[in-house]
């Protein structure tokens, strides 16, 4: 792969780069100095990449072994200090979303790394359950053993475990992701 | 957080199909909805251009230094 073809490849991915990154690390401002670490490690070792691997896959793990080994000490002092980014973070869209978005990453924060990160990967990033396993090293049935285990705790979390916890206030909550701010009535 | 959890067996040997029915199905969708919500708008944040400039620096710096080596020009 020539330099200008990697190059374009990291940029593509430094979205989601950011996005895990500020998922584990609970700072946006941790996760970009992550990101630069992971793209500076990815250049300097980009003959080790295999072309017609996945690239994020790879890229998440550079990131998430440079997160284990040099940032988490400081993601916890970050947040003792500055809360995490979940209580500062503007975000976009309307505020029946916004207020439930603040919840589920306060929930989200409270999982134990090992559960949030693999819920992100599979959840969210695209990756399959066996490239979660091979970027944390650990075989499929314990990685869709932590994501059931993060869905349980979040539902504990959220008040939401089971059909009658799911009651009118939160179904309307949820249908407000999808549709306008109009409440749905029965 | 309270420290690293010692790795333990799984108690269904890892398969997990058992586990998974405890969740209702809606409840599932309900995180699986959050999760996506939640990460898409990290995802949509602009991307800072320090990381841009970054990237053009070593890519120049590579462009660079194998013109030097391919022509050998300095001492």
């Amino acid at each position: 792969m020539s330099a200008p073809e990697f190059k374009d490849g990291l940029i593509k991915e430094i979205p989601n780069l950011r996005a895990f990154a500020a998922s584990l690390s609970g700072s946006m401002q941790l996760a970009d100095d992550l990101v630069q670490d992971t793209l500076l490690k990815a250049w300097g070792n980009s003959d080790k990449f295999e072309p017609g691997t996945s690239l994020r896959a790879w890229l998440f793990t550079i990131l998430r072994n440079t997160y284990y080994s040099l940032y988490r000490k400081r993601g916890r002092e970050v947040q003792d200090s500055e809360g995490t980014y979940a209580e500062r973070m503007a975000v976009h869209g309307n505020q029946e979303s916004h207020l439930d978005l603040a919840d589920f990453r306060k929930a989200l924060a409270k999982l134990p790394e090992e559960q949030r990160e693999v819920l992100i990967m599979v959840g969210a990033t695209g990756l399959s359950y066996e490239e979660a396993a091979e970027i944390c090293g650990v075989a499929i049935g314990t990685i869709k053993s932590r994501v059931n285990r993060a869905r349980t705790k979040l539902a504990e979390l959220l008040s939401i475990k089971g059909l009658d916890d799911l009651g009118p206030d939160r179904q309307s909550a949820a249908a407000v992701h999808r549709t306008s701010s109009e409440p749905i009535r029965p | 957080m309270s420290g690293m959890k010692i790795e333990m067996p799984e108690p269904n040997g890892g398969d997990e199909t058992d586990f998974e029915a405890i969740l209702d199905p809606r409840v599932q969708e309900s995180i699986g909805r959050s999760l996506k919500a939640h990460y898409d708008d990290l995802i949509n944040a602009p991307i800072p251009d320090k990381f841009l400039v970054l990237l053009a620096q070593l890519e120049a710096k590579e462009s660079r230094s194998s013109a030097e080596e391919a022509s050998d020009e300095r001492p």
